[in-house]
């Protein structure tokens, strides 16, 4: 039996004026997915985050969330549907620690404080985050704080979770883990959309990879086909990527 | 169409009286919001004491009046490097910290300041209200059927000579292109090696000069006392929202446009309800135009 | 209950003393002044639900107390009826307001919707202030004093009470958001919308719960002081000076913490009533020197110590914590 894809985009278009932000892009992501969105700036990539999770309303076309076109709804309506995003340039609640800010996250789904607090110290020991749990989040520098990024949207108990740029800013050891924390929540059934610049780390992750550039859909499909695409490498890539694979 | 009301000789006369009061009144306007849509537009802040320097205006055309016979059109030469001065000392003092701070920060500060500087005026001076009256307050000025007076004629005449300057120093001088440029890209201005510190400072004071002119211009117009800056700052955020942050000729379309409903609500439902027809707007222009006739849209949302 | 009361000394402590105070001290003075600081207080606490915990700093909360007082003494002068009711009528009309002064919050950032909710108190001022027929327009209401709770016709002793009602009931509510779900959420609104939003808050609909609520207790301490002070005068009630004290007190106490409001109305009113006291010949000179001083403290504060009493005394228990 064929499920039916977690997300669906059929034809969406985004426009600001007389820039095209996005043309007119379809995939599917089916349920239990890890799929990566590369391209280069301005491609459209954290746009079309926006379009999806509700910020910015479709000019056209369909977003498929769990069978429900969610065009038009607000951002909090979809997260409650069970799509949680995290920010390029982090947003933590600078002034609340990070157990606060997990349990806001967690609040989404839990009634009370009490409940919303066990669930809170349970993400955050997934997320590695213990040893920091009582500090203030605006004083933890940037890995941290993307870990308290992914830590927040997770206590959401999200379906699908839009991760953007969350390994940029990371020292070589931070990258490692939060490869590891990202396999290992998508081992636990979390369907995954991840954009990325760090090439080395979206081949590692990703069972397929859709391309954005000048806001179209140019390419798609897994990781080994996609770094031989010669569209790929001509927009973005470059020879040197290819190269240095070989 | 009722006879009464069809477009008669006195029907024109009444129009053409109040096209005049408007043109009078909106070039005063406009002088102020020139002054406040450039810091508005280059430092990117909310001045709520801006009417209390208009009010210092008004003390210092009334104490130069009473106390040695100063017509107020000469002291207006005075209070424009005056009020420079006072713009310099107030950005060093006060303003300078608030720039790049938080939104509450600038808001509190300015409101501050606006406290201090009404009782300032409060306890040097009482609450009594002032006024100027030099002798061409008097002298009437017929032109048709329309009468207005000498004060007006002059303020008016003043106000928009100071603001062609203004518009021309930001224009055609290379600290007004300094300014512009600030004002389009605070980040690109700073690399590209333009001393921040140094427009904004330039830019205060020149608001404040502006401002204070204006107040003295205005003195003999209206009644002088310590919160005397209130009407005039709500009014002058009416006109620069309505013309759009940082757009001079914005602020000067938008004056005009104000200084109408002022004086048409004035004529069809009295004095008395005047003040409330500018605030109405101002909130019907800040729920659906916030950014203005010609501003660019999200500005508001932005955190400009 | 008694856990809850220990972990916070300083509000046990101060609405205690309020408390037994009136036991004590029977100089009618001292009890006026102390009815002010809490009602003053309280205002600061409903303010800070708007300003504090929900980040919506708005300088027009005249508009609310206005409101109650107008309700009130309307009630009473021009209905024949009590001013409980005309608090209740206060309350429905200012929460109507505050619904409005919401639907600006979702659409104005900081100082625009600061000035927006300026205009917003102007335009109540001149409206109340022309429409002579019924408000008796700027002349004002004087407020009748009849003996009795039914007509809050008080003595001193009783008002210190009522004021401290007022006082815990404006507390009681910020504690609530300090701990509640809709609270919490509320926090994540004021520190990011966007990442509120995100996390599935509805922050449109929270910022304006918020407004509304601090709204509602805003007219409710408005129809007290109306009754209290016994004249209710347009230009007062709907003034910005008013507005600016009501965030002064909670700003220079620590906005967003409880107790910061009414430590900074014990600063701020015991300063008003000590310079009162001292400059009584000269009226015009202590009002105006009074007020020079809080407003150079706005600055000082929110410039240099933007948590307040609060804040410091915080940060000296971190200090004690780790020496």
């Amino acid at each position: 039996m064929s499920q039916a894809p977690l997300l669906a985009l059929e034809g969406v278009t985004k426009r600001f004026g007389g820039l095209t932000a996005v043309a007119d892009v379809s995939f599917t992501v089916p349920v239990g997915e890890l799929l990566g969105i590369i391209g280069p700036n301005g491609a459209g990539k954290t746009t079309l985050f926006n379009v999806i999770s509700g910020y910015y309303r479709a000019d056209s076309g369909r977003v498929v969330f769990a069978g429900q076109d969610v065009v038009g709804q607000p951002p909090h309506a979809i997260c409650r549907l069970g799509l949680t995003r995290t920010f390029q340039l982090v947003k933590p609640f600078g002034n609340l620690s990070v157990v606060d800010n997990v349990m806001i996250g967690a609040l989404t789904r839990l009634p009370t404080i009490r409940a919303a607090r066990v669930e809170a110290e349970r993400v955050i020991a997934t997320c590695g985050l213990a040893p920091h749990a009582k500090a203030h989040a605006r004083t933890l520098p940037i890995g941290l704080r993307k870990r308290l990024e992914v830590a927040r949207a997770l206590a959401t108990r999200p379906r699908l979770l839009l991760l953007d740029e969350v390994m940029a800013g990371l020292n070589p050891t931070e990258l490692a883990a939060m490869i590891e924390l990202i396999q290992h929540l998508h081992g636990d059934g979390l369907t995954v959309i991840v954009i990325e610049h760090i090439m080395a780390a979206m081949m590692r992750l990703a069972h397929r990879i859709v391309v954005l550039h000048h806001g179209e859909r140019i390419a798609e499909g897994p990781p080994a086909a996609i770094t031989q695409d010669r569209r790929v490498i001509d927009a973005y890539l470059g020879e040197e990527f290819v190269l240095a694979q070989a | 169409m009722d006879s009464a009301r069809r477009l008669g000789p006195a029907q024109i006369d009444v129009l053409a009286q109040l096209a005049v009061a408007t043109v009078l009144l909106g070039g005063i306007y406009a002088l102020i919001a020139v002054g406040l849509t450039l810091i508005f537009g280059i430092m990117r802040v909310v001045n709520f004491a801006h009417g209390e320097f208009l009010m210092l205006g008004m003390y210092l055309a009334f104490w130069a009046f009473a106390l040695y016979a100063v017509d107020p059109y000469v002291v207006v030469l005075v209070s424009i490097p005056v009020f420079f001065v006072v713009g310099l000392v107030a950005y060093v003092l006060v303003m300078r910290g608030v720039i790049q701070a938080s939104h509450n920060v600038q808001i509190f500060t300015t409101v501050g300041l606006s406290v201090v500087l009404q009782n300032v005026a409060l306890v040097a001076w009482s609450g009594d209200f002032r006024f100027v009256r030099p002798w061409h307050l008097s002298t009437v000025i017929r032109a048709g059927a329309t009468i207005f007076n000498l004060t007006q004629v002059v303020a008016f005449l003043i106000a928009v000579a100071l603001t062609i300057a203004l518009v021309a120093f930001m224009k055609w001088t290379h600290a007004g292109r300094v300014m512009r440029a600030t004002a389009q890209d605070r980040d690109a201005a700073t690399l590209m090696g333009i001393d921040t510190d140094r427009v904004y400072r330039l830019t205060f004071a020149i608001g404040i000069a502006a401002v204070g002119a204006a107040g003295v211009l205005v003195a003999p117009l209206y009644s002088v006392y310590p919160t005397a800056g209130l009407q005039f700052v709500l009014i002058s955020y009416v006109v620069v929202v309505l013309g759009g942050l940082g757009d001079m000729f914005g602020a000067m379309l938008g004056s005009f446009i104000v200084a109408l409903v002022e004086v048409a609500g004035s004529y069809l439902f009295g004095t008395a309800w005047k003040e409330i027809f500018y605030f109405i707007l101002f909130i019907l222009v800040l729920v659906f135009r916030p950014v203005g006739l010609f501003g660019q849209r999200g500005a508001e949302t932005l955190g400009v | 209950m008694i856990a809850r009361l220990r972990s916070r000394p300083g509000a046990v402590a101060l609405f205690g003393l309020a408390a037994l105070t009136p036991l004590v001290v029977r100089d009618a003075y001292f009890l006026d002044s102390l009815v002010l600081i809490l009602l003053w207080g309280a205002l600061s606490a409903a303010w800070n639900v708007a300003g504090g915990y929900a980040g919506q700093v708005s300088i027009g909360h005249a508009s609310f107390f206005g409101i109650g007082a107008y309700a009130a003494a309307l009630m009473v002068t021009r209905f024949g009826q009590g001013p409980w009711l005309g608090m209740l009528a206060g309350v429905v009309l200012s929460l109507g307001a505050g619904f409005i002064i919401g639907f600006l919050s979702n659409r104005l950032k900081g100082p625009y919707f600061a000035l927006s909710t300026i205009a917003f108190a102007q335009v109540l001022l001149i409206g109340v202030s022309r429409w002579r027929g019924f408000t008796a327009g700027g002349e004002g209401i004087p407020v009748p004093f009849r003996p009795g709770f039914a007509t809050l016709g008080l003595g001193h002793v009783g008002w210190v009470y009522m004021a401290l009602a007022a006082a815990l009931l404006c507390y009681g509510v910020e504690v609530y958001l300090e701990r509640s779900r809709i609270g919490y959420r509320l926090a994540g609104v004021r520190e990011d919308e966007d990442a509120a939003e995100a996390l599935g808050i509805p922050t449109r609909r929270l910022k304006v719960f918020a407004v509304a609520l601090s709204a509602a207790l805003t007219s409710v301490c408005g129809s007290l002081w109306a009754q209290y002070i016994g004249f209710v005068d347009p230009t007062y009630v709907f003034s910005v000076d008013l507005s600016v004290r009501f965030a002064l007190n909670a700003i220079i106490g620590g906005m967003g913490t409880a107790l910061g409001p009414y430590l900074g109305s014990i600063l701020i009113t015991s300063l008003e009533t000590y310079l009162r006291a001292t400059f009584s010949g000269v009226k015009t000179g202590f009002a105006g020197i009074y007020l020079i001083i809080y407003g150079t403290a706005l600055i000082v504060v929110v410039r240099f110590a933007p948590g307040g009493l609060a804040g410091v005394a915080s940060r000296l228990r971190a200090r004690r914590a780790q020496a």
